[in-house]
């Protein structure tokens, strides 16, 4: 320990570093999660009713040409499938910066806070994802392989996030209270429709919040460690 | 008797617009474009209405102008970032009005930057190693980098004048790069792009040239045992 004994942490600068490597690669996975849903699980169950709208998928030009064919007049004006499954998200009274002008004037500890928040939120509902998923059939192995990766990735990067707000906030104890999710009946629901629009719902929700959180990191660690010069 | 009249004119309601795409160059603000169907020999008026995610409330488009024809801007005022939009765009003729199929749009995923700019190209003779060029560039202006609110990857190729065959070199995150190996005697294009983490590629930048002289060490030694 270059500062003597038990003066030993690691420096805030790494400690970041590893954070938006992980937040950016949990955003990563649950982006690619959601699309492969989508194109695999979603499209066959609705192929063989007919069919409502999809997202629009831009990581995959040729995915999103395939998901057009679909769209549904029928659930079209305001009543889509996909308002439908767009229930709101169990983080959503969490209030979050809506641009960057408001993120930019929000302080570091809000920012961090919320951060936690929305980490120690999704704690359970991945863990009830992997359960579920495993469980499912015609699950593509990719599917449940990243949602396993991403309890694991969000159970680190919280680890992480609690070390860099010590470090930034000496002696300050984070113990906001967080949102509760209460989903698990919706997706183990046997109304099959329900079922997947809560599964659509989820993922939707964890691409969201991942790339909040990437979004809110990455901008505290251009504030905090390199002065708004990254 | 006057829709009679009207359909011996050839004139009928419009035909259903399409919704092309959105795009955002920065996920600070973005914009729509349509394609109008046939307009039914008649003046058709466009109107683009939208809804965001969890609101009930109908806005019409609040710019028409900024983007071109057939567009739709939205500023950072109405631009969110966390809020999927149904957009649709109706067309309306005095026969009658269609609109189109609703667009979704979640702004984190249709980010297309501008191309990188100031890409400088500069020869560089160190003393005691290898000469190489030096590409130097800067992010699109419309991206903010620095805060971090964006993270942008660049993909920089080149060859000389006359080959077929680009070179192509990946810099994440980088605003510069040295090639070492280059054919002395040749004239090189060299060219760059970005792409956000989640997005599309941007359009390659202008071509900018350079002439490496003949007395530049060649590129591949091997090449010369024969």
């Amino acid at each position: 320990c270059p500062n003597g004994p038990g003066n030993c942490q690691v420096s805030l600068r790494d400690l970041f570093d590893r954070a938006v490597m992980v937040s950016h690669y949990i955003h990563n996975l649950s982006s690619e999660m959601f699309n492969e849903f989508v194109s695999t699980v979603f499209l066959a169950y609705f192929q063989k009713k007919p069919f409502r709208s999809f997202i629009e998928c831009p990581n995959n030009p040729n995915e999103l040409n395939l998901l057009d064919r679909f769209q549904d007049k029928r659930y079209a004006q305001g009543k889509g499938f996909i308002t439908m499954a767009l229930n709101s998200c169990h983080t959503s009274s969490l209030p979050t910066p809506e641009d960057k002008e408001q993120a930019q004037q929000t302080h570091h500890e809000v920012l961090m806070s919320l951060i936690l928040g929305l980490l120690r939120s999704w704690n359970d509902p991945l863990y009830h994802l992997v359960t579920e998923v495993r469980g499912m059939k015609g699950v593509p192995d990719a599917i449940l392989s990243r949602a396993i990766e991403i309890e694991e990735e969000n159970k680190r990067l919280l680890e992480g996030m609690e070390m860099i707000f010590g470090q930034v906030i000496p002696g300050a104890k984070e113990t906001e209270p967080y949102p509760v999710w209460s989903g698990l009946p919706s997706l183990q629901t046997k109304d099959e429709d329900a079922r997947h629009s809560a599964f659509y719902n989820l993922l939707h929700c964890l691409r969201r919040d991942s790339s909040k959180i990437d979004t809110y990191l990455k901008l505290l660690n251009c504030r905090i460690i390199y002065n708004n010069n990254c | 008797l006057f829709l009679f009249a009207s359909l011996l004119n050839g004139q009928s309601p419009p035909e259903k617009p399409k919704l092309i795409k959105c795009r955002s160059p920065g996920k600070e603000t973005f914009t729509c474009w349509w394609e109008p169907g046939a307009d039914g020999g008649l003046p058709t008026n466009y109107t683009l209405t939208y809804r965001k995610e969890g609101e009930t409330l109908i806005h019409e488009c609040p710019d028409y102008k900024t983007g071109g024809p057939n567009s739709c801007y939205f500023s950072k005022k109405y631009t969110s970032i966390w809020k999927m939009y149904v957009i649709t765009v109706s067309a309306i003729n005095q026969m009658g009005i269609s609109s189109s199929d609703p667009l979704y749009v979640d702004v984190t995923y249709i980010v297309e930057p501008e191309p990188p700019v100031n890409l400088t190209l500069e020869l560089k003779y160190p003393e005691d190693r290898k000469p190489y060029l030096w590409i130097k560039w800067s992010p699109p202006t419309l991206t903010d980098v620095k805060s971090g609110w964006f993270s942008i990857q660049y993909e920089i190729r080149l060859k000389p004048e006359k080959a077929t065959d680009w070179e192509t070199h990946f810099a994440p995150k980088l605003t510069q790069l040295k090639i070492f190996n280059l054919y002395p005697g040749q004239k090189y294009l060299v060219q760059i792009r970005c792409k956000p983490d989640h997005g599309y590629w941007s359009e390659w930048s202008p071509e900018s040239f350079i002439q490496i002289p003949n007395d530049f060490p060649v590129k591949d030694t091997s090449m010369w045992i024969f």
